[in-house]
């Protein structure tokens, strides 16, 4: 990303930057070592056999479907429509714009199937047209799948003719850019007759610039960066050296022109940048259980100044994506650094330095996860001023920006002080750092953000929970197996006694008093007497 | 919200805590952290213009990150220097190893970079002769190899920090007039290119 800074003093062996088709221009990384002639033909032809395999693709799949068809319908004797999808372009053109209704038929062609069962020759003439479409839909959602999306906007006029027409920047006009013009025109006013003349080569330079889209990135920097120099040269002569008034007429120049070629020249399809911006999103995604303190950072969260900074700080970074001149983005990268120098005065008491700002800007890159990160800082390096980027303060900023960036691809078990083993594990999410024995909890200690540690209590309180649902448990198990051992005492006990005295049923007793086992205590029976009287 | 205009890049290099964040608050502040400070907000970046003579420049001066886990990225940041002071503790002999690791690393890959060896903290030495651990023959003679400069400063009671930077500056001025008479004729030639360039094309 930053070998740029000095494209123009570099030293390399001639033969080292010449195309390696050895077509004799110079070639260029990002084209994989190609020149920019060699590297379109490549990758048109690419491009074209990537088609032309899906192509392949979807007809395999059409004739397996139409053999599994001829198959289920046994007799039926229609002819097959032979598929012809090179041959289909015209109607398929047409097709693209009623495109919501050949998806709606292709769900009812079955039916139609069907239908021809019943009343087939009505229908002999209707099917093969619905199964046409019916195939072209197939291949069409194909290539949908296959064709990256920005080649979706017209894909057949495309494989005609080559290549997309994107609209001309003259023709795209949205309100900001609207603005910005309106505001250009309306600072130029007052420098009067330069200002017309400004305005004048900002308009050609745009315009010549619509003409040079093919050109890859590095070349479209090239001749911005020579419209600049160009431009401030001019703008010396004419101030007679004020750097402050060139500058500031640098500043809204490169606002308009900006303003203007940002569709067209940020994250060009010419460069693998979106790549690198998904691989980057990617990467910090992985990373997201790195904590302040594995990166050393000396800010403490839990004051709320220091955390408010932090919010600030990420929203100012995640802002920079939505600006379109790379001074602004500048800005944005300024503005959150001024708020990570906050954060950490708050923290440290004292004024930091670059020993504790870069591993500070690293962690909030890595919280804020910024979106097309990569992009952002090809865009800045290829179309900013030089003189801002090198050396001011801003430069400074967008430079660490580069090395924490550098640092997060490059990050590995040493840099964070983990043992390789433990880095692994964190990677692949099978440990996390913010769980690790229970009692090293409390001493993790400052540092952590506010929402960790409130995790880490509702972990602990779902510790306990379940500490005590599981005493529940087992005191529910020793009641059960109290209540059996004692149902099985109480029958032990029952049969016990029922085996000591065995229920018999004796014969009722003649007499009352037989068998009274008491009764040699009763009195003796009452003898019948007979008193004369 | 972009600060001033800065006309020369100068990189503090060196190994933590050999005091690179302090010298450059010494120069530019004229004093001497040891308790709490709230009222600056960070040193890594500062602006100073110095008059030498009857010219003025703006020195934009980068303190770097001197951990060893961002060694690999060092380069990123003295990309385009002018000057890069090298910063060593005279109490460390560790910390003028590493000072030799990134001259080779500034001789290699920005040979337009002036380099300025400046040893620290000789108020630990004044109090303490044994406390010194680079011997100033040493470095004296590595300084003549490298065809640097070479100062030993203290930031706490401000020993030579002044005639550092104005040197620095001082060189600045000097090479770049230099430069720049000899560039004039390769600049005019350079501007036509892209203008005919432009104009064929339009």
């Amino acid at each position: 990303m930053s070998q740029k800074f000095e494209r123009r003093g570099i030293h390399v062996d001639q033969s080292e930057l010449l195309c390696k088709k050895g077509c004799g221009y110079y070639g260029n990384t990002s084209w994989q070592g190609l020149c920019s002639k060699c590297w379109r033909e490549e990758y048109q032809r690419a491009r074209q056999k990537q088609i032309q395999e899906d192509w392949a693709l979807a007809e395999k799949l059409q004739r397996e479907e139409e053999a599994a068809y001829a198959s289920s319908q046994g007799a039926q004797s229609q002819p097959q429509p032979s598929l012809a999808p090179f041959s289909k372009f015209e109607e398929k053109k047409t097709n693209e714009k009623t495109r919501k209704v050949t998806t709606v038929k292709k769900f009812f062609s079955p039916s139609s199937r069907t239908a021809s069962k019943k009343a087939p020759s009505e229908k002999v003439e209707k099917v093969p047209g619905a199964r046409e479409r019916h195939g072209e839909t197939l291949l069409r959602d194909l290539r949908g799948i296959f064709t990256p999306p920005w080649e979706m906007v017209s894909p057949t006029e495309e494989n005609h003719e080559g290549k997309t027409p994107s609209p001309s920047v003259s023709r795209q006009s949205s309100t900001e850019t609207d603005r910005v013009s309106r505001d250009f025109v309306e600072f130029l006013k007052n420098l009067q007759k330069p200002g017309r003349e400004i305005h004048k080569q900002c308009r050609a330079f745009i315009e010549s610039m619509a003409n040079k889209k093919d050109l890859g990135a590095d070349e479209l920097s090239e001749c911005v960066q020579d419209f600049y120099q160009n431009m401030s040269d001019r703008l010396l002569t004419h101030f007679k050296g004020s750097t402050d008034r060139v500058e500031r007429v640098m500043d809204q120049v490169e606002k308009y022109i900006m303003t203007r070629l940002y569709k067209n020249v940020f994250c060009p399809e010419t460069t693998d940048d979106e790549k690198k911006d998904l691989a980057t999103q990617n990467r910090i995604r992985a990373l997201h259980w790195v904590t302040i303190q594995m990166l050393c950072v000396p800010v403490d969260e839990e004051i709320p100044e220091v955390s408010d900074s932090v919010v600030k700080a990420i929203t100012d970074i995640i802002e920079m994506d939505s600006k379109r001149v790379p001074r602004d983005k500048l800005a944005c990268i300024t503005r959150c650094s001024k708020h990570i120098f906050n954060a950490i005065r708050v923290t440290k008491n004292e004024p930091a330095s670059a020993d504790d700002f870069l591993p500070a800007l690293i962690y909030i890159v890595l919280k804020a996860n910024p979106p097309r990160l990569q992009s952002n800082i090809q865009y800045i390096t290829r179309f900013c001023n030089p003189s801002r980027l090198m050396s001011g303060e801003d430069g400074y900023y967008f430079t660490n920006l580069c090395c924490a960036v550098a640092f997060i691809e490059k990050l590995d078990a040493q840099s964070l002080n983990l043992s390789p083993e433990d880095f692994e594990r964190y990677m692949s999410g099978q440990m996390s750092p913010c769980r690790p024995e229970p009692e090293a909890w409390p001493s993790a200690g400052p540092g952590i953000s506010p929402a960790l540690r409130e995790a880490r209590r509702s972990l602990d309180l779902l510790a306990s929970l379940e500490a005590r649902q599981e005493r529940v448990l087992e005191g529910a198990r020793t009641l059960e197996s109290d209540l059996i051992d004692w149902q099985e005492s109480v029958e032990r006990e029952v049969r016990e006694i029922l085996g000591r005295f065995p229920l018999e049923v004796r014969p009722p007793a003649s007499a009352i008093d037989s068998d009274n086992v008491e009764n040699d205590r009763l009195p003796p029976p009452l003898q019948p007497q007979v008193f004369a009287g | 919200m972009s600060g001033p205009r800065v006309d020369a890049k100068v990189v503090m290099l060196g190994k933590e805590s050999v005091g690179k964040t302090s010298l450059v608050e010494r120069y530019v502040h004229q004093r001497f952290l040891v308790g709490p400070y709230q009222n600056t907000i960070g040193a890594a970046f500062v602006a100073k213009s110095v008059q030498v003579r009857d010219k003025v420049v703006t020195l934009g001066i980068w303190d770097t990150a001197g951990s060893e886990r961002y060694e690999a990225m060092s380069r990123i940041y003295y990309r385009g220097a002018k000057a890069a002071i090298v910063c060593y503790d005279l109490t460390d002999s560790s910390s003028f190893l590493r000072a030799k690791f990134w001259v080779k690393e500034l001789q290699n890959c920005e040979e337009h970079c002036k380099i300025y060896l400046c040893g620290t903290k000789t108020d630990l030495i004044e109090a303490d002769r044994s406390a010194r651990q680079v011997d100033y023959h040493d470095v004296q003679d590595f300084a003549d190899e490298i065809k640097a400069q070479y100062f030993e400063t203290s930031s706490k009671t401000g020993r030579s920090v002044e005639d550092l930077f104005r040197k620095v500056a001082a060189d600045y001025i000097s090479t770049t007039f230099e430069v720049m008479s000899e560039e004039r004729g390769v600049n005019l030639e350079q501007k036509k290119d892209p203008f005919f360039y432009s104009c064929c094309h339009n």
